[in-house]
């Protein structure tokens, strides 16, 4: 019974519903710089979010460089124990590690920021 | 027409992450969304303040509409949402309130600039709770349907008439709407 009710109320618009409507009904509210205000936000929002990645990277790989050259010496000079012929090819390789890393983090940095100014 | 447009910019905020395409839905919507808190809050300068909120909480979940009913329907849900976690979070809201009646006796700054019709909306709106209230603007100011209201509140059709019907009962009993209509 009450559900017929409110369907009836709901199909039917009477006085009482157009009374409502007029009474809610406002004017129009004007930008007046509130959309370039938003934009601006998420303008920034999304500079910071670019640069974050790029800026930790340098920063951590920055931080990390000076123990993992100390950790590849270390490494080479533990080779001087071990047997010459094992290590004749590998402890070439070694002393230019840290130089591989910082290059591969360069190369990420600057790849990222392309993009983020492509964007 | 304007709900397929709208769809379109969503579309494009979202795959190429373009603040402009968003920027052009608030700028069209954002009359709505202000006057749809301003009623709800009372309070206009924490209205747009919510509606900022409201729009950059929109921006962050933009890729969740899924395009099933009309945007604006979907951002009334985040405002809903935007002004019900604000409430939670803020016990002013509660002073708000409370001065809301006050406002309305005394005539306050607030409100001076206001018209006579917004003032007895207020005392309508006053006596009904937050999704009565909520849902009685988005019908009645907004012009939403049913449905598209169900969605934004996450309640059922049956429920969100029944709320409607029970609003204008609230309304009719503590105010002489008929009086009124004729006064």
């Amino acid at each position: 019974m009450t559900s017929k009710i409110i369907n009836m109320a709901e199909k039917v618009k009477d006085a009482e519903d157009r009374l409502l409507e007029s009474m809610f009904d406002s004017a129009p509210i004007a930008d007046d710089g509130f959309s370039a205000k938003i934009v601006g936000r998420i303008r920034r929002r999304l500079w910071l979010r670019r640069l974050a990645l790029p800026v930790a990277a340098l920063i951590g790989g920055t931080i990390a460089l000076k123990p993992l050259a100390g950790l590849v010496t270390a490494a080479v000079r533990l080779s001087s124990l071990l047997p010459q012929e094992l290590l004749a090819t590998t402890s070439a390789l070694l002393p230019q590690a840290p130089l591989v890393v910082l290059g591969a983090m360069l190369l990420a940095a600057f790849l990222l920021g392309l993009r983020a100014l492509d964007d | 027409m304007r709900n397929g447009e709208d769809h379109q910019l969503v579309a494009t905020a979202v795959s190429r992450q373009d603040a402009a395409a968003f920027g052009e839905l608030v700028r069209r919507h954002q009359s709505q969304v202000r006057n749809f808190l301003r009623k709800l809050s009372g309070d206009f300068a924490a209205a747009d303040d919510l509606a900022q909120d409201c729009f950059m909480h929109a921006w962050d979940k933009l890729h969740t509409f899924s395009g099933r009913g009309s945007f604006i329907g979907w951002l009334l849900k985040v405002a809903y949402t935007t002004f019900l976690q604000s409430k939670r979070k803020s016990k002013r809201y509660a002073e708000i309130l409370d001065q809301v009646g006050h406002k309305m006796e005394t005539e306050g700054q607030h409100y001076s600039v206001q018209s006579d019709e917004v003032a007895d909306l207020d005392k309508l709106l006053a006596v009904l709770d937050d999704d009565e209230r909520a849902i009685m603007i988005m019908s009645y100011a907004c012009g939403l349907s049913h449905r598209e209201i169900s969605d934004a509140t996450s309640m059922p059709v049956g429920t969100v008439k029944s709320v409607i019907f029970r609003g204008k009962q609230k309304i009719r009993t503590d105010f002489d709407i008929k009086d009124h209509q004729h006064g």
